[in-house]
């Protein structure tokens, strides 16, 4: 265990190859989109105005707000919900949403630092933070699955945190270890809280937690130095715990987990194992127009979904929108509805429509013994069968955005401004995109602090007046 | 300094109405445990506390304030507070223990205070083992600071919602088996803890029930911390954290965020609360009526006498009696030199079991240490922790002849174990101490007077005298007082 927090100091930019600094790129773009296109949730809002109730002299930027700023913590909080606020961030395999913890926590701590960390210490610190979260879930077997007990976020997340803040921060080897123990006592928080509103929680908390972790260790407070070794300690939040130390970075044992396995990339803000179905879905569709000139909608008798087990995304008859993003039942339907599924599927009224509603109680959800709960194994099965007497069926191993079928750089992109334009000018927008494209180079990375907070006037005086009337605040998209 | 407005529930509800479309989560089914629990959190009222549960609440009350007042003068509560005033700009709000003119944003005070609490295990311990009160007093009193001077909470009100937090504690560690032995997975005040200070926190608000489940969902979210952490200097954060926490759901939960309706409930395939727990079988509770039993009732509070975990209370006392059996045979002052053989038969608990500790927490963690410290000066007191008194080279002669034994009939459980030293001298005489109940036990109950003698040797630390026999009025009176103020102003 000493060995992580020699490693978390040890770790220097020589070791960034340009496979995970480019994969790592790409992870910062995205989640930066995501989080300012989740500005707009109620969620967000409601973090935003509990955390106003703290003040700082060093403070940090709240993305896509112009006009204030909170203490690094709670920056790093609401910032972090922001992005989990719509199932739209990245993931990985084992199971977490790596970026949310990490990034938020990075730029708050970054713009309150006299030091004024260069956009490569950013990337380096940001790299830390993922390879940690990596390597902790690889402590178990357990981990490579659906979670049923802990949402994974809550477990690795505060401890990734912890380690980039550690590591912008410049902490000794020892102080590295002691954030790390000191972030253990903030780690785990239930699943029964995913598919609800407090599970953009989950990941600003961790963001949150693990700077605090991070400055805490730097005052000087102790944990235990054993905590990654112990069963009583990370072991925990784990039926099984195996950990396994940290080869030593200097020598050619180190590679960075994210050179071998990439993140997946949403294209639906909703649950992954939803875009397996949702392609899967939009297939079969298209399967049946196809086959049938005539063919409508009320025609359908019965759709049977094929799933890996899970139950938390296992939600019939879903009413919030939190449920929505995690129903397979209610993206099938979407995608069978309307031809695709979007930001835009989640809104209140698109949840509520009756013809949602019939089409909801004529699915039936099974979950085939080979179909294995693990987004590395997983696939989905869609079965539309008329009144006719027609039926077709279409199946999606590997949806576009997975790791094993990445989104083009274009595409990403493209993503990125799509959520971004929600809240930026244009100016920001691009902005984004040029910094976090030349990272490496950039020489003060709170320079991105200013292109998040350069909102459109327009945009930001509609949302402003929407706040007072109502707090709802829901994601509104302009397009 | 900002000016603190606080909007309560009442005036949020309005918003909630304009939102129109926008549907709450599910209409929460009364079946459910969660939604039994949020609904006695909200409709729970002064009269259904007992003259008993008065009684012991207030004693806790006393013993908490007293714990954090001298654990304000601590390395780690000196820390925490740095931590808090360099992090956050000054918020003059709810008070800090130990320092007058220190006041803090509400959250933040309540982190503080609950360290100082834990920062010495000094504080009390119930059965099911957990520290109750310094998770939810230090969330009440900085929730009753932040309260406007005009409707400040009376003293029975405040009294009432920390018996909420209190029996949320206990309901909840009664679900589960494994609670009721000392803890090996996760240190029990981080998983109930922050659940009590939510519940008493929802009560002081006056949240509606929907509103007191959805906090003590959000907290569920913010508990649970691995046992690895005790016997360091970061198991105070572990209270100070749930006190915190539990403060900061409630105040979530009146800003109308929304948690899982069925945390409290067994759902097979999606943990809640039972993630904690190896066997959950929740149940719900009844809403309140004249006559509902607190556990408090039924299950008194252990309160410490010296500031150590307690499973070294016993062995404490066992080996003082033996102190006594020596110093009635010979010079007033035990020598290493007279004793061959030190042997403990005490539970089996690898986080208590330190033969040579370093620290002051592993100090407060360590079977040996204790007896060895109680051996050698009759007792074991605040002294006993210093670092000058941890490293006597006569202490670390006896902690060198120590053994353990973990008898099949000395179970890890507070209500069950005992504690036995046997010492054999050098010329071969052998005594022996047991101890079954130590005096300060929920069995053998600390008298009032021993309860304020505590006090006023911790308080005095950092009060002046005056200050401190008021606060004793203020706590003894508390259900009588028409506001809570009385209590607060003694504080500082």
């Amino acid at each position: 265990f000493p060995l992580f927090g020699a490693a978390i100091h040890a770790l220097g930019a020589s070791q960034l190859t340009d496979g995970v600094i480019n994969r790592s790129k790409r992870m910062m773009l995205d989640t930066l989109g995501v989080g300012l296109l989740g500005t707009r949730t109620a969620v967000f809002n409601k973090a935003l105005k509990y955390s106003q109730l703290f003040t700082s002299e060093r403070s940090s930027s709240i993305w896509g707000r112009s006009d204030i700023t909170l203490p690094p913590c709670y920056a790093a909080l609401v910032n972090g919900i922001a992005v989990h606020s719509m199932d739209f961030d990245d993931t990985w395999h084992p199971a977490t949403h790596p970026s949310g913890a990490v990034l938020p926590a990075l730029l708050a701590l970054a713009e309150t630092l006299p030091s004024r960390p260069s956009g490569l210490d950013l990337l380096l610190a940001f790299n830390v933070g993922i390879e940690v979260q990596g390597r902790l879930m690889r402590f178990s077997r357990e981990a490579y699955n659906i979670p049923e007990r802990f949402h994974p976020p809550s477990v690795v997340g505060v401890m990734g945190s912890a380690a980039a803040s550690a590591k912008l921060l410049g902490l000794s080897p020892s102080q590295c270890s002691h954030a790390l123990a000191i972030a253990a006592s903030s780690a785990g928080a239930p699943l029964a809280n995913a598919a609800t509103q407090t599970k953009p929680f989950h990941i600003g908390n961790a963001a949150r937690r693990g700077l605090e972790a991070a400055w805490l260790a730097q005052m000087g407070l102790e944990g235990n130095p054993s905590m990654l070794d112990m069963d009583v300690g990370l072991g925990v939040y784990y039926n099984d715990y195996s950990p396994s130390t940290m080869p030593d970075c200097a020598s050619g044992a180190f590679r960075w987990i994210l050179e071998d396995q990439d993140v997946a990339f949403k294209r639906i803000p909703a649950h992954l194992a939803m875009h397996w179905l949702v392609d899967a879905a939009l297939a079969a569709r298209g399967k049946l127009q196809e086959a049938a000139w005539n063919f409508d909608l009320s025609q359908i008798q019965r759709v049977t979904l094929r799933v890996p087990p899970s139950k938390y995304i296992n939600c019939p008859f879903p009413i919030t929108e939190h449920q929505a993003r995690h129903s397979f039942q209610f993206n099938a339907c979407s995608a069978l509805l309307d031809g695709k599924v979007t930001v835009a599927s989640f809104d209140p009224a698109q949840i509520n429509r009756s013809a949602l509603k019939e089409l909801l109680s004529k699915v039936e959800v099974k979950t085939p013994a080979d179909n294995h709960p693990s987004f590395d194994k997983m696939y989905c099965e869609v079965q539309i069968e008329t009144a006719q007497g027609e039926s077709c069926t279409a199946r999606c191993n590997t949806f576009y955005g997975h790791w094993r079928k990445p989104l083009s750089q274009e595409d990403l992109v493209e993503k990125f401004i799509v959520n971004a334009s929600s809240v930026l000018c244009t100016e920001g927008v691009e902005g984004v995109i040029d910094v976090i494209g030349n990272i490496e180079k950039v020489t003060e990375c709170s320079v991105l602090g200013s292109y998040l907070r350069m909102t459109s006037n327009t945009l930001e005086k509609v949302y402003k007046s929407a706040s007072c009337q109502n707090s709802s605040g829901h994601a509104v998209t302009l397009f | 300094s900002k000016c603190f407005v606080f909007h309560l529930q009442k005036t949020i509800r309005p918003v909630q109405a304009a939102r129109g479309v926008h549907q709450s989560a599910h209409p929460a089914p009364e079946d459910t445990v969660t939604a039994s629990f949020g609904q006695f959190i909200s409709e729970i009222k002064p009269q259904h506390l007992s003259p008993v549960v008065l009684q012991r609440s207030k004693r806790m009350v006393l013993d908490s304030i007293g714990v954090g007042l001298i654990g304000s003068t601590t390395d780690v509560f000196d820390l925490a507070l740095q931590h808090c005033q360099h992090m956050y700009a000054p918020d003059f709000i709810s008070s800090v223990y130990g320092r007058s003119n220190v006041r803090l944003s509400p959250t933040l005070a309540a982190f503080v205070n609950g360290v100082a609490t834990h920062s010495m295990d000094f504080d009390d311990t119930w059965h099911p083992a957990t520290h109750p009160s310094g998770a939810v007093l230090p969330a009440v009193l900085a929730l009753s600071d932040m309260m406007p001077a005009s409707r400040k909470p009376s003293g029975l009100d405040f009294l009432l919602a920390f018996n909420v937090g209190i029996e949320i504690q206990g309901r909840l560690m009664r679900f589960s088996n494994e609670a009721c032995n000392i803890p090996k997975r996760f240190h029990p005040p981080t998983v109930v803890g922050p659940m009590g200070s939510a519940a008493a926190c929802a009560r002081l608000l006056s949240l509606d029930s929907s509103q007191c489940s959805h906090a003590l969902a959000i907290a569920a979210s913010l508990a649970g911390a691995p046992m690895a952490n005790a016997a360091t200097q970061s198991k105070p954060l572990h209270i100070g954290n749930a006190s915190r926490l539990g403060l900061e759901a409630a105040l979530l939960a009146s800003r109308g965020l929304e948690a899982s309706p069925l945390v409290l409930d067994a759902v097979a395939g999606v943990a809640g609360f039972s993630a904690f727990y190896e066997d959950y079988k929740p149940q719900p509770l009844d809403s309140p009526h004249d006559g509902h039993a607190f556990l408090l009732e039924e299950q008194d509070m252990g309160f410490k006498r010296f500031p150590a975990h307690l499973g070294m209370h016993w062995v404490a006392d066992a080996a003082a009696s033996v102190h006594k059996l020596l110093v009635g045979v010979g010079p007033g002052k035990i020598s290493p030199d007279q004793v061959q053989d030190i042997l403990l038969r005490v539970p089996l608990s690898k986080y208590i079991n330190r033969p040579f500790p370093e620290s002051e927490h592993e100090a407060r963690h360590s079977f040996q240490f204790n007896a060895c410290s109680a051996l050698l000066d009759g007792e074991v007191t605040v002294q006993s922790f210093t670092p000058g008194a941890i490293r006597r080279p006569e202490l670390h002669a006896l902690l060198s002849r120590v053994r353990l034994e973990h008898p099949h009939d000395n179970p890890a459980n507070f209500n069950l174990m005992y504690g036995e030293v046997q010492v054999t001298l050098v010329g071969g005489d052998i005594l022996k101490g047991r101890c079954d109940t130590f005096y300060g036990h929920w069995r053998n109950p600390l008298t009032n007077e021993s309860l304020r003698k505590k006090f006023r040797n911790n308080a005095e630390v950092v009060l002046p005298s005056a200050k401190v026999e008021r606060l004793i009025e203020a706590v003894d009176e508390l259900d009588r007082l028409d506001d809570c103020q009385d209590l607060l102003s003694q504080l500082q």
